[in-house]
């Protein structure tokens, strides 16, 4: 093959390799939230109430304690699981059991979820229960919400749900 | 699929070959072009560096800085790293596509094919990890997405999401994060790419200079035509709707997003253990098992067996008793008995005085022994009316063994650098044949790596053992053209003996008046 030919066709083979990696790092694009729909966010980061009370340590017999030497307490670590229910117009979007971290389920309860839901007026309703001695709810936000296209519309807690 | 494959390399690699020539042609050394392109990214990555912001409000618009206040400097750098890295990207799954079509992968270079596989992971990281410190609208895509798919195994207390729910909740610290991220990942693959090379001797790091010169041009042109941009900046109070994607390496994303981490999770390790497992698997081409064998007898402790491996399996250790002396080793897990050693024996020369040629080393399903009797048992029966060929071939390159005739004695064998320059003298010396074809692999594609350029350079006496000045370069000939080029090698074989004939013509004429 003649030098000059040579050379225009490695060109055009250079150009077949970088014509679609140029194309490719910039095109097609992507749809990743339709028209018309918004992003609902809920994070809580909580530690659950305490599982049982502080008693007692009544595990040595009397007669080992030294004089004026009281039985020292013993307060109980494991921490209640976070019952968590995110509901939008009635309808349920989330209802898990978040289980407390650590080795002893002594530690913080964290979750994150992400929805796309439909931009316009809901109704949105958030309940806890961070208490197992308890029944039912602990914690609650009703509220009606307006979420405009491509919203993202956040659910935190701290001491109490808070909508950012 | 893998015939497919193959065939569809061949049509590539002669179309690149005519154009590029063997020597630069870029599909025999993609795994060079890879250490190429990945240090064009580094050294561009370190210019990028030195403007960049580590912070969240600094990132987006100090690469806006770099893009547009300085475009012919660092327009280019950041396209230049751009398009680098995709570049590297494609020549890798390419470089891996090919060591699979060819066969590459299965008895001892699994090591190499294992080591691949987390490059792969790395390389995806490192090239993330880059779009994300953009911090544009395909940043917090991605950020969002890498977060929750992240998220998904079960190792941190707190979601990593956490960190991007809104504008608000967003750190700096977490901006340092990623910038040790994508300098520490990219580190983390160029020792990743040395692990991958080390069982490989004089690996090729570098791609040809020509080939070099070339992509950067073509580089250059693509980044001045089309420079690499951001997109609008991030807002994590607004969702993405529409996001431009690098295709190249967020191709993943799109599938996160329909089918969410878990089944992507499943597929990337599944896809990442099935390739894992791809050297052990019933397709493989069963290798030649049975290793190299070296004969303390017969070693002089010269070294040159060692200097041929192409896979760094000889070593060499003191004589078994010859006090004073060395001799090889063969380490049986990097033995891969293409028989290349045996060819660089000097012990492995017919014209030794002994009753039954031994050397040494040599491979067990292929010893020199047997080499020696093939040919004078397969030239004794030629017909001696045309120029007779003693046509040596390899397993891996043209096809030889159909092309025997009356005329041509053909053997075929695992590597053809087996040959050992002695044999051809030995040949014509000795009036068994006329004419020797040494054939082979494609230029530059040698089966074992380092074939064909050990013969070459043997005949060319740049390397020990050479073939001996007495020998008439004429009646030798070495071709290079694969098995896709069998047919041309075919010809190419009659019009040897055509000029054979013509030289013997030439050389009865001339017989009278000299
Ligand atoms: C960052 C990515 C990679 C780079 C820079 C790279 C580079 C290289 C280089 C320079 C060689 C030596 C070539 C030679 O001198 O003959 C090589 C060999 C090899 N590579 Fe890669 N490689 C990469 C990824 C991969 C992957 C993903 C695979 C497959 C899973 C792979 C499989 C192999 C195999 C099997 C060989 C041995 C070939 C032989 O023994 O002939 N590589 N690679």
């Amino acid at each position: 093959m003649a030098k000059a030919s040579r050379y225009l066709g490695q060109a055009l083979l250079y150009a077949l390799f970088f014509l679609p990696i140029a194309w490719l790092t910039h095109q097609p694009t992507h749809t990743h939230l339709e028209p018309g729909m918004a992003e609902l966010k809920i994070a809580v980061r909580h530690a659950g109430k305490i599982i049982g009370q502080c008693g007692t340590d009544n595990s040595a017999p009397e007669v080992l304690l030294p004089e004026h030497v009281t039985r020292p307490e013993i307060c109980p670590r494991e921490r209640s699981p976070l019952q968590l229910e995110l509901l939008l117009d009635g309808e349920t979007l989330y209802r898990a059991t978040v289980a407390p971290s650590g080795l002893h389920n002594d530690g913080v309860s964290s979750m994150y979820r992400r929805f796309r839901v439909p931009a316009g007026r809901h109704h949105l309703a958030l309940r806890m229960n961070d208490d197992a001695a308890r029944e039912g709810a602990t914690w609650e936000l009703v509220a009606p919400i307006e979420l405009a296209p491509a919203q993202v519309l956040v659910a935190t807690f701290k001491e109490g749900f808070r909508l950012q | 699929m893998k015939a497919l494959l193959k065939k569809g390399f061949h049509q590539a690699d002669r179309l690149f070959s005519n154009v590029f020539t063997p020597q630069w042609n870029p599909l025999y050394q993609l795994g060079a072009l890879s250490f190429f392109y990945f240090w064009i990214v580094a050294i561009t990555g370190v210019y990028l560096f030195i403007f960049f912001e580590t912070s969240i409000h600094g990132a987006y618009a100090s690469i806006e800085r770099i893009t547009h206040e300085q475009w012919f400097v660092g327009g280019v750098m950041r396209s230049f790293h751009r398009y680098a890295s995709a570049a590297m990207g494609i020549s890798v799954t390419l470089h891996l596509l090919r060591e699979y079509a060819m066969d590459r992968y299965s008895g001892p270079r699994w090591f190499s094919w294992v080591t691949g596989i987390p490059l792969l992971w790395l390389l995806f990281a490192a090239a993330i990890g880059g779009y994300w410190l953009v911090w544009d609208q395909q940043a917090q895509y991605i950020a969002i997405l890498t977060a929750e798919f992240l998220d998904w195994l079960p190792i941190m207390v707190d979601p990593m999401a956490s960190n991007f729910l809104n504008e608000s909740t967003l750190s700096n610290r977490l901006f340092s994060l990623l910038v040790f991220l994508h300098i520490g990942i990219p580190l983390a693959l160029l020792l990743g790419m040395f692990i991958h090379i080390k069982r490989i001797s004089a690996a090729r790091t570098n791609p040809a200079k020509g080939l070099a010169a070339g992509t950067l041009l073509a580089m250059l042109a693509v980044s001045l035509w089309k420079p690499a941009l951001s997109q609008a900046p991030a807002n994590l109070d607004r969702a993405v709707t529409e996001v431009g994607l690098d295709w190249v390496f967020l191709n993943t994303y799109p599938l996160i997003d329909s089918w969410g981490p878990g089944q992507t999770w499943a597929l990337l390790v599944g896809l990442s253990c099935l390739l894992t497992i791809v050297p052990w698997l019933p397709s493989r081409r069963p290798e030649q098992t049975p290793i190299a064998v070296v004969d303390p007898e017969n070693c002089n402790g010269c070294g040159w067996c060692l200097a041929d491996c192409p896979y760094e399996a000889v070593t060499m250790k003191e004589h078994d008793f010859k006090s004073g002396h060395q001799q090889s080793v063969v380490d049986p897990d990097l033995c891969l008995s293409c028989g290349i050693c045996a060819g660089a024996c000097p012990s492995s020369s017919p014209f030794r005085h002994v009753d039954e040629l031994t050397t040494g080393i040599s491979i067990p399903g292929f010893h020199i022994k047997e080499l020696l009797s093939l040919t004078e048992n397969k030239l004794a029966v030629l017909a001696t009316g045309a120029p007779r060929i003693m046509l040596y071939g390899c397993d891996h390159g043209s096809v030889v063994e159909p092309m025997a005739s009356d005329s041509v004695a053909a053997i075929s064998m695992p590597c053809s650098a087996l040959v050992p320059p002695a044999f051809v003298d030995y040949v014509l010396r000795k009036n068994l044949a006329d004419g020797v074809v040494i054939s082979g692999c494609c230029e530059g594609d040698c089966h074992y790596r380092l074939g064909n350029s050990w013969l070459e350079q043997r005949f060319s006496q740049e390397r020990m053992p050479i073939l001996r000045t007495r020998v008439p370069r004429e009646r030798v000939r070495l071709r290079w053209l694969g098995e896709q080029g069998t047919a041309q090698l075919r010809e190419e074989i009659d019009a040897f003996q055509r000029d054979l004939t013509a030289e013997t013509v030439v050389t009865l004429q001339e017989a009278p008046n000299g």
